[in-house]
């Protein structure tokens, strides 16, 4: 990008608004929508606000010099709020129009600090915009009426109007000024922060949950700029969160690097091909919601019968028709009689095109090799176990994890239950299975159904194989596979519900830890049982897209959002309305609105890539992995989990500790680098090669 | 931003198995199920109480506590008032590992002043028959580790578990009590959770 290194943007955000009346003493109160910017300038850092529909007309942004004294309009009455200038103000839209744009979160951006090509008309309330350095900055009022609001106070106690964060975001823009000005609470007074010194404050937030962890700092700060990272961009922005995202590790040092010392150039360092377009072309505009069109009624069907499969059996075994078989099972799922045999095929044990014949000498083959691996921890002597921690310590937390599992459900209630006897060997077997791995929690909701549906060991344990080979990245020791689902999963949200997901980021719940449970465990400890055998065969057709659990999660999601939403739920309600939702929900529904939300963005022709590529648009869409599985493999291949594409980053190479806010604007290349228009008019690239 | 109202988080740290949820639930609920799942994620309840004439509202968090979810767990640690280091009678292992938790929770927490940061040491199960840790033992580490108060609990039958979460709450406020005696209060507590967020549940 050739743009003049001198002006940065480093914190952005639209919808940020003044309410004309209670500015100016009138009788009817005109909303005032605008973004507000945070911009470093020649080594200054100013503040602007400008009216959303504001023409850029230097004759009227109020300007404070860097060392002059800011000059505005709202000298005339310092101080006193109620005694503002009065000035006629014509509404230029009606409420409905602001609030809708709220709503839908579908703003059109005029390009920044471009005055070419934009309408000569000045708004009146353009009136409303203001600029000033931050040096001149001498307080900031933070207070809130059902949403926050900061009046800013510069020198010579000059008090510009409230800007109201109605879609949150405040503290986030407090947060990117405390990384260039100290701020601190005044005495006695604890909704006025003083503006202590222009020195590069050290301090930082401490509530932001994620941001001790140094890089994840950086992917904040790509998320918390939605309207920045376009959404094609977001591909490769994603791509390289799969990989530079790291959990602090205890024994990792705190990074050193002072922030300010930290150049915003660095994260296009850290993210080769990843573009930082530090002042905007002119032209430019950026993604903010991509229309999906409708969300179609789905029905779902009746479980298959042992009729309906028997129907497809040929006479030696082979199930013919699968990909038609696949379907009806995730239409309506399976009869339970049926479960114990069709799991197996489902998962992978049992390629679909064996004869009964092949099943058997399988079977038996698996059977001595299971008996081989339980015989290794069985005839470990205590002496043994004494110098073996690893097997000591597995052992210990599978005894105790066994005795509190299911408990409640008729197959492994009461004292000495066999059931739970063959959960544990099952799981002790695993640890000699997969010895890297070992016992982590959460295998045993793993578990426990497939043995309540096999009843038997061997085949629950081959069973259970297959559907760790799908879940294993969950329970590994950087847990890639959670964090991985966790930023795919935001993607969608993004896609799906932007003023959600806005939200949601504002409540600093924006990763969605609260859904950790689901991922980990596929909904095990949400739902009724029976609702977990259904959601999990249905899961295991592959259909009717790669990943269809995390659509599973935003149809959850889309149920709660109006009451999350409403009650104005913060970090930690939200954590708990989530967690308290277990066995409360309706799998049927559940399913029914992940399958339209799926068809939905299916047929919409401008999903963004990065979406694509999670639910496995781009690749043929015939036929799950499973269909084509290999006859007499070893190892049973159920549908492969999505992976992480390659990053251009090493894993260890950790961007520095705090990047800032920046425009990060990602060129997706369509091969020909031309402009790409959507259909819908709010979706608009402009590509610059 | 609210004035001062009286939200502690507390969090309850230790091995997996050793019982902090039933801990947690025998005081919130007064219940105890021998059969309740492991934790997974994290999760939290509030209990209101009042000790010494402080109206207090406490969060309890608990947590997941296999090695494994370390980092699932740990930014949950930052703006706790208290923590709760829980071991379990009959399994000396759990016992040998509060050095860890303590360490790991100093280091995610962000806590400035170790030395005088409110910890209470509970030493779970003691219904069960068979000890592992000896009442001396247990003393003793928390003796040597920075004078915490030791509680000996059972969820199982409600022995000592309000003792151990008043006990907390009175730590924090003497805490709180030396603190606003010796900090001037011209600077921000960063640390601190905006108690305005108490309102839930």
């Amino acid at each position: 990008m050739a743009a003049p290194a001198t002006t940065k943007l480093v914190f952005e955000q639209e919808g940020i608004f003044i309410h004309s009346s209670s500015a100016r003493g009138e009788d009817q109160e005109v909303l005032i929508s605008g973004f507000l910017r945070l911009i470093q300038k020649d080594g200054d850092f100013c503040v602007e606000y400008r009216p959303l529909e504001d023409a850029v007309d230097p004759s009227n942004m109020l300007c404070a010099g860097k060392d002059s004294s800011s000059v505005v309009e709202w000298t005339q009455t310092p101080q006193c709020a109620g005694e503002r200038p009065h000035r006629p103000v014509e509404p230029q839209q009606s409420y409905e129009t602001e609030w809708d744009m709220i709503n839908t979160v579908s703003f059109k951006r005029k390009p920044y600090a471009n005055g070419e090509g934009v309408s000569h008309q000045v708004h009146e309330r353009s009136r409303w915009a203001f600029f000033f350095n931050v040096s001149d900055l001498k307080s900031i009022r933070v207070k809130t009426e059902g949403w926050a609001y900061l009046v800013f106070c510069l020198r010579e106690d000059t008090r510009l109007p409230a800007l109201h964060f109605h879609q949150g975001g405040s503290e986030d823009f407090l947060d990117c000024l405390r990384r260039y000005v100290v701020l601190s609470e005044c005495p006695g007074d604890k909704t006025c922060l003083m503006v202590c010194s222009h020195s590069k404050a050290l301090s930082q937030s401490f509530e932001n949950l994620m941001e001790d962890d140094t890089t994840y700092g950086v992917v904040q700060k790509l998320r918390k700029d939605p309207y920045t990272a376009t959404f094609g961009g977001f591909a490769k922005v994603t791509n390289y969160l799969f990989d530079a995202f790291r959990w602090p590790e205890l024994e990792q040092e705190p990074q050193a690097t002072p922030e300010a010392e930290v150049s915003p150039d660095t994260l296009s360092e850290v993210i080769p091909g990843l573009e930082i377009n530090q002042q905007q072309e002119p032209g430019f505009e950026v993604i903010t919601r991509v229309d999906l069109g409708r969300r179609p009624d789905v029905e779902r069907r009746d479980p298959v019968s042992a009729e309906d499969w028997a129907r497809r059996v040929d006479s030696e075994g082979r199930v013919r028709d699968v990909s038609h078989l696949k379907r009806l099972v995730f239409k309506g799922g399976l009869c339970h009689a049926l479960r114990k045999e069709a799991w197996k095929f489902l998962l992978g044990y049992f390629p679909w095109e064996s004869t009964r014949e092949e099943r058997k000498n399988l079977q038996k083959r698996k059977t001595d090799e299971y008996f081989r691996m339980k015989l290794q921890w069985k005839s470990v002597s205590e002496e043994q176990e004494k110098r073996n921690s690893r097997l000591r310590d597995n052992r210990s937390l599978i005894e105790k994890d066994v005795n509190r599992t299911d408990r409640t459900n008729k197959f492994y209630e009461g004292p000495d239950n066999p059931g739970l006897i063959l959960l544990h060997d099952i799981l002790m077997t695993y640890c000699m299975y997969d010895f890297d791995l070992g016992y982590v929690q959460g295998m045993n909701d793993l578990l426990s159904p497939i043995l309540y549906v096999m009843e038997n060991e061997v085949d629950a344990f081959w069973c259970f194989v297959a559907y760790m080979e799908q879940m294993h990245q969950n329970f590994e020791e950087q847990m890639q596979g959670m964090k991985t689902q966790l930023i795919q999963l935001s993607t969608l949200l993004r896609l799906l519900d932007l003023a959600f997901w806005n939200y949601l980021e504002a409540q600093d719940s924006g990763y969605l830890y609260f859904c950790f449970r689901w991922l980990l465990i596929r909904f095990k400890r949400e739902l009724t049982f029976q609702d977990v055998l259904r959601l999990w065969e249905v899961m295991w057709t592959g259909l009717p897209c790669q990943n269809f659990h995390l659509l599973v999660c935003c149809a959850i999601l889309d149920s709660e959002k109006q009451k999350i939403m409403e009650e104005h739920y913060g970090f930690n309600e939200i954590l708990k309305h989530i967690n308290e939702l277990s066995m409360k929900l309706d799998i049927e529904e559940i399913l029914q609105k992940a399958e339209a939300i799926c068809i939905q963005i299916k047929s919409c022709k401008d999903i963004p890539h990065s979406v694509s590529e999670i639910l496995g648009f781009n690749e043929e869409a015939e036929l799950p992995a499973t269909e084509a599985e290999a006859g007499d493999s070893e190892r049973p291949d159920p549908p492969a989990p999505s992976h992480a594409p390659p990053s251009h980053i090493p894993p260890s190479h950790a961007p520095p500790s705090h990047v800032r806010q920046e425009r990060v604007t990602d060129l997706i290349s369509n091969g020909n680098g031309h402009l790409h228009e959507a259909a819908h008019d709010v979706y608009k690239i402009a590509y610059i090669s | 931003m609210a004035s001062k109202s009286s939200l502690l988080k507390v969090i309850l740290l230790g091995d997996g198995g050793v019982g902090k949820s039933s801990l947690m639930n025998r005081y919130v609920t007064n219940k105890f199920d021998t059969h309740l799942f492991h934790t997974i994620g994290v999760e939290f309840l509030n209990k209101d109480l009042e000790v010494d004439g402080h109206m207090v509202t406490m969060q309890i968090w608990d947590t997941a506590g296999q090695e494994r979810f370390r980092s699932l767990r740990t930014p949950f640690y930052r703006g706790s008032d208290c923590c709760l280091l829980t071991f379990s009678v009959d399994d000396s292992q759990s016992f040998l590992n509060l050095a860890n938790w303590k360490k790991e929770f100093i280091y995610y927490a962000d806590v400035k002043e170790p030395e005088s940061f409110p910890f209470v040491v509970l030493g779970n199960k003691l219904d069960v028959t068979e000890r592992q840790v000896s009442l001396e033992e247990a003393r003793q580490w928390c003796r040597d580790n920075g004078g915490h108060p030791y509680f000996e609990t059972s969820a199982k039958d409600a022995t000592n578990v309000a003792a151990a979460f008043e006990e907390a709450v009175r730590r924090v406020l003497a805490a709180e009590d030396r603190a606003e005696h010796l900090i001037p209060t011209d600077t921000v507590n960063l640390h601190r959770k905006p108690r305005s967020s108490a309102s839930c549940c």
